[in-house]
C-alpha cells in the first residue's frame, strides 16, 4: 500500500529525514515513533503529498507521488497534529466542502456523516461554525473528513492528542476496522502503550533515521515498546 | 503588582512600535524609533496640523463676536467623537477579548486591578485621538485671546473632562458590543454595514468641512443660542475652556462623577462578559437532503464563504464591488448634467469623455484586489489546499474567479450606465464591455502573482494578512497605475487616433500581459505554492 525509499529531506543544511526506507502492506496499522523533532512529522506530510522531498521514492498503491501526486492523493487521507481547519465553515459545509473534492456521492455521504457524527456525538454540532469548536471537536471532524471518502490509507499525525477517552476507544476500533477491509494506516504518537496496544507494525526514528522497524514482536521482544524506546533513545 | 500589570499593559499598547508581529520578532532599535516618528508625524503634524488649521479659522471669528464657548464646545464635540470614532472598535476587543484575559485571572491578582489597567488602557487610546483635536484648539485659542492663568486652567479641564467623555463613551459602546455580539447573527455582515455608515458620515463630514465651518461662522448668534437653548451642558464646558470658574468646577464635577459611575457598571459585568464562552443561541443541526458539487464548484463556494465571513476581507479588498453600482446609479440620475458641465467648462468631445470613462471604470474596479491577500489567508489551513486531490491551478482559478465575478459585473453595470448617458458610438460600446473586463482578469491575476511573491502566512489576525500587506497595497497601487497610464495615454494620443481604436490597443496590451502572469502562475507560481 505504502511504500518509501531511501526517502531524505533537508532544511538548509539540516537532514529532516535521512534515507529512511519503509514499506506498509494492506491491512497493517503502522506507527511511527520518535522524539520531538526526530523526522516524524516531516516523513508523514512527504508521504501525503504536502511537502516535497529531495531524494527517494514514495508509492502509494503503486503510484508515485512525485509522478502523479493527484492519483496519490485520491487515495489517501491526511489527519495534521493540529486540526486547523476552515474556521469559516460550518461542521457539516466542511465535510460535504470534503465530499464534493472526493467526489462522494449524496446518498454516500449522508450515511457515512450520520454514521461517523453520531459515533462521536458531533451530529448536533455540525450546524455550528468550526470557529466555535474545541480542539477535540475539530479532531473528530477531522476524523469523520478522513473516513468520509473511504480513502485505501490514511496517514494521522498524533490523532489521540485533544480526543476524550471515549472518542479515543471509538478511533481505535475505527482504526482496527478500517485495517481489517484491507487498508492501512500510518500514524505518529508519543503513547507508547497505545501503539503498542493497536499496532501490527512499528518504525522508530531518531535524528531523521530509521533506527528500529517490524513488527511489533520483533521490535520489543519481551519488553515493553517503552523500555524499547527509551533504550533507543539512550544509545 | 499593580505596577507590574501596567508595565505590560503600557507595553501591549504600544507593542508595535516595538515588535513586528508579521516576522514574528523585535523591531530593531532604529526600526522602532524611525516608526514611532512616522507615528508622530502623522498624529501630530498631519492630524494635529490640520485640525490647528480649522481652529484657526474658527477661534478669531467666533471669539470676537462673544461666543469663545460655542468654539470650545464645537471642538470638544469634534474631539469627543474622534476619540470615540478612533477608540470604539479597539475598547471591545481590549477588555473583554484580550487573549492574556484567561493567564491574568489565574494568576493571584485582584480581579479591580486587572480591570483599572485596562479601562486605562482604554482611556489612553481614547484620548490620544481626543486631544490631537482639542489640544491644537486650545493653543489657537490661547494665541487669539492671549494667556491667562484661568483661561489655561479652564482649557486644561476642558481637556481632560473631553478625554473623561471620550473614555465613558467607549466603555459604554464596547460594553453594548459585548452584550450584542453574544446574541448576533450574521456579525460579519453587520459588521461592514456598520463601517460603511461610518465611514460614509466620516466622508460625508470630511468634505462638507469647510461649508460647515463657514456655516457656523456665519449663523454663529443662531447656532450659539440654540446649543444654549437645547444643549445647556455643552454650554457650561464651552464657558469652561474659558476659565469661568464655576463652569470650571461643574466640568470637573461631572467627570469625577461619570468616571466613578462608569467603574461601577463596568466593575459589574466585566468578569461575567470576560470569562463567557461568547456562543450565541446553539443551532442544532438538522439533517437536509446535499446538493453535490464538482470540485472546481466546491472550491470557489469555499472562497466565497471565506470572503463572506471577513469584514476586514470584505472592507479592505472589495470596496470597488459597491462603489461600481452605485456609481452607475449616480451616473444613470446625475450623468447628463455632469457630461453638460464638463464638455462645457473642458474642450473635450464626447468621444473623448467615453473613453475616459471607461478607463474610470477601470480605475474604479482596481479598488478590488480579492487575490492579493488570498494566498496569505490560506494561513494555517495550507496543508489542506496541498493535501487534497486538487491541482495548483485549481485553487489559482477558484482564487481569480471570485476577483473576477466581484469585479466584472458591477464593472458591466457601470459600464452600461455610461453607456446609456454617453452614448458612444459601436466601437467605444464594445471596448466599454470589454476593457474592464480584462482589467478584472489582469487585477486577479497580478494580486496572485504579488501574493505568491511576497506571502504571509503566519499570522495570527487576519488584519496582518489583509490591512497590513504589502501584497495589497502593491496590487491596489499597479492597478490603479495602469487605468490613469490608459487615461493619460489617450488624452497624448487623443488627436491622432480614434477612441474604439485606443481601447483596442488597450484590451490587446492588457490581454497579453494577463496571459504572462497567467503563464506565471500555471509555471513559477505552481512551484512557489507547492513548497509554501
Amino acid at each position: 500500500m505504502l511504500e518509501i525509499k531511501n526517502l531524505t529531506k533537508t532544511y538548509g543544511e539540516k537532514k529532516a529525514v535521512d534515507s529512511l526506507s519503509l514499506h506498509i502492506a494492506p491491512g497493517e496499522i503502522y506507527g511511527f515513533i520518535g522524539h520531538n523533532g526526530a523526522g516524524k512529522t516531516t516523513t508523514l506530510k512527504a508521504v501525503s503529498g504536502i511537502l516535497g522531498f529531495d531524494e527517494g521514492e514514495i508509492k502509494i498503491g503503486g503510484v508515485s507521488v512525485k509522478e502523479d501526486p493527484i492519483a496519490c492523493k485520491k487515495m489517501l487521507a491526511y489527519i495534521p497534529d493540529n486540526p486547523d481547519i476552515y474556521e469559516f465553515m460550518t461542521g457539516i459545509k466542511y465535510l460535504n466542502f470534503i465530499a464534493d473534492i472526493f467526489g462522494v456521492g449524496a446518498k454516500e455521504r449522508e450515511e457515512r456523516i450520520r454514521k461517523y457524527a453520531d459515533l462521536f456525538e458531533l451530529t448536533k454540532d455540525l450546524a455550528e461554525p468550526v470557529s466555535a469548536y474545541s480542539h477535540g471537536m475539530k479532531q473528530k471532524l477531522a476524523i469523520i473528513s478522513a473516513w468520509l471518502h473511504e480513502p485505501k490509507l490514511i496517514i494521522m499525525d498524533e490523532p489521540f492528542v485533544g480526543l476524550d477517552p471515549k472518542a479515543a476507544h471509538i478511533l481505535k476500533g475505527m482504526m482496527r476496522k478500517f485495517c481489517d477491509r484491507g487498508n492501512a494506516i500510518f500514524f505518529s504518537t508519543h503513547v507508547l502503550e497505545v501503539a503498542e496496544k493497536l499496532c501490527d507494525k512499528v518504525a522508530i526514528i531518531k535524528g531523521g533515521k530509521l533506527i528500529r522497524s517490524g513488527t511489533m514482536e520483533e521490535v520489543k521482544g519481551d519488553d515493553s515498546l517503552e523500555e524499547v524506546f527509551l533504550e533507543l533513545e539512550g544509545e | 503588582m499593580f505596577k507590574a500589570l501596567l508595565k505590560k499593559q503600557l507595553y501591549q499598547l504600544n507593542q508595535s512600535f516595538f515588535y513586528d508581529s508579521k516576522k514574528g520578532k523585535s523591531r530593531s532599535k532604529g526600526s522602532s524609533i524611525a516608526f514611532i516618528v512616522f507615528f508622530v508625524v502623522i498624529m501630530v503634524g498631519v492630524l494635529g496640523g490640520m485640525f490647528f488649521y480649522f481652529s484657526k479659522i474658527l477661534c478669531e471669528p467666533l471669539v470676537k463676536s462673544g461666543y469663545g464657548w460655542l468654539y470650545f464646545a464645537l471642538q470638544s464635540l469634534v474631539g469627543v467623537m474622534m476619540g470615540v470614532f478612533g477608540s470604539v472598535f479597539n475598547t471591545y476587543a481590549s477588555l473583554y477579548k484580550a487573549k492574556d484575559n484567561d493567564l491574568l485571572l489565574s494568576l493571584p491578582i485582584p480581579v479591580r486591578q486587572i480591570l483599572v489597567v485596562r479601562l486605562l488602557g482604554v482611556y489612553l487610546m481614547g484620548a490620544m485621538y481626543s486631544v490631537i483635536i482639542t489640544v491644537p484648539a486650545v493653543i489657537v485659542y490661547l494665541m487669539t485671546v492671549g494667556f491667562s492663568a484661568s483661561a489655561f486652567l479652564g482649557s486644561l479641564v476642558l481637556v481632560l473632562s473631553g478625554t473623561v467623555v471620550v473614555f465613558v463613551l467607549s466603555c459604554i459602546l464596547g460594553l453594548a458590543v459585548a452584550k450584542i455580539s453574544d446574541k448576533l447573527k450574521n456579525k460579519s455582515i453587520v459588521t461592514v454595514i456598520f463601517s460603511l455608515a461610518f465611514l460614509g458620515i466620516y466622508y460625508y463630514v470630511y468634505a462638507n468641512a469647510f461649508n460647515l465651518l463657514g456655516a457656523v461662522i456665519e449663523n454663529v448668534q443662531t447656532i450659539g443660542e440654540k446649543v444654549k437653548g437645547a444643549a445647556y451642558p455643552l454650554y457650561v464646558f464651552g464657558k469652561c475652556g474659558e476659565g469661568e470658574l464655576l463652569p470650571v468646577l461643574a466640568a470637573l464635577a461631572f467627570s469625577v462623577l461619570i468616571l466613578a459611575l462608569t467603574y461601577v457598571i463596568m466593575e459589574k459585568s466585566f468578569l461575567k462578559i470576560a470569562t463567557s464562552s461568547g456562543k450565541s443561541e446553539r443551532k442544532e443541526y438538522r439533517e437536509k437532503s446535499v446538493k453535490t458539487k464538482s470540485p472546481n464548484k466546491a472550491l470557489l463556494s469555499k472562497e466565497f464563504s471565506r470572503f463572506l465571513s471577513s469584514p476586514t476581507y470584505m472592507l479592505n479588498c472589495a470596496l470597488g464591488t459597491l462603489f461600481m453600482p452605485v456609481a452607475g446609479i449616480v451616473v444613470l440620475i446625475k450623468g447628463e448634467s455632469l457630461l453638460s458641465m464638463l464638455t462645457e467648462s473642458l474642450p473635450l468631445e464626447n468621444e473623448t469623455v467615453s473613453v475616459l470613462a471607461v478607463f474610470s471604470v477601470c480605475a474604479v474596479a482596481s479598488m478590488n484586489d480579492l487575490t492579493a491577500p488570498s494566498v496569505s489567508l490560506e494561513g494555517k489551513n495550507l496543508w489542506l489546499s496541498q493535501s487534497l486531490p486538487i491541482s495548483v491551478w485549481q485553487i489559482f482559478s477558484s482564487k481569480l474567479k471570485l476577483h473576477v465575478l466581484l469585479t466584472a459585473i458591477p464593472a458591466l453595470f457601470l459600464s452600461v450606465c455610461l453607456c446609456v448617458v454617453l452614448r458612444p458610438s459601436v466601437g467605444v460600446i464594445a471596448g466599454m464591455v470589454a476593457l474592464p473586463f480584462i482589467f478584472s482578469v489582469f487585477g486577479a491575476a497580478l494580486g496572485l502573482v504579488i501574493n505568491l511573491k511576497m506571502p504571509n502566512l503566519n499570522w495570527t489576525n487576519e488584519t496582518a494578512a489583509v490591512k497590513q500587506s504589502f501584497s495589497v497595497l502593491i496590487a491596489l497601487f499597479a492597478g490603479f497605475s495602469v487605468a490613469l497610464v490608459g487615461a493619460v495615454g489617450y488624452l497624448v494620443l487623443a488627436e491622432k487616433i480614434e477612441g474604439y481604436v485606443y481601447i483596442a490597443i488597450a484590451s490587446a496590451a492588457l490581454t497579453v500581459v494577463t496571459f504572462v502572469l497567467i503563464r506565471r502562475l500555471k509555471t513559477k507560481g505552481t512551484e512557489i505554492f507547492k513548497n509554501l
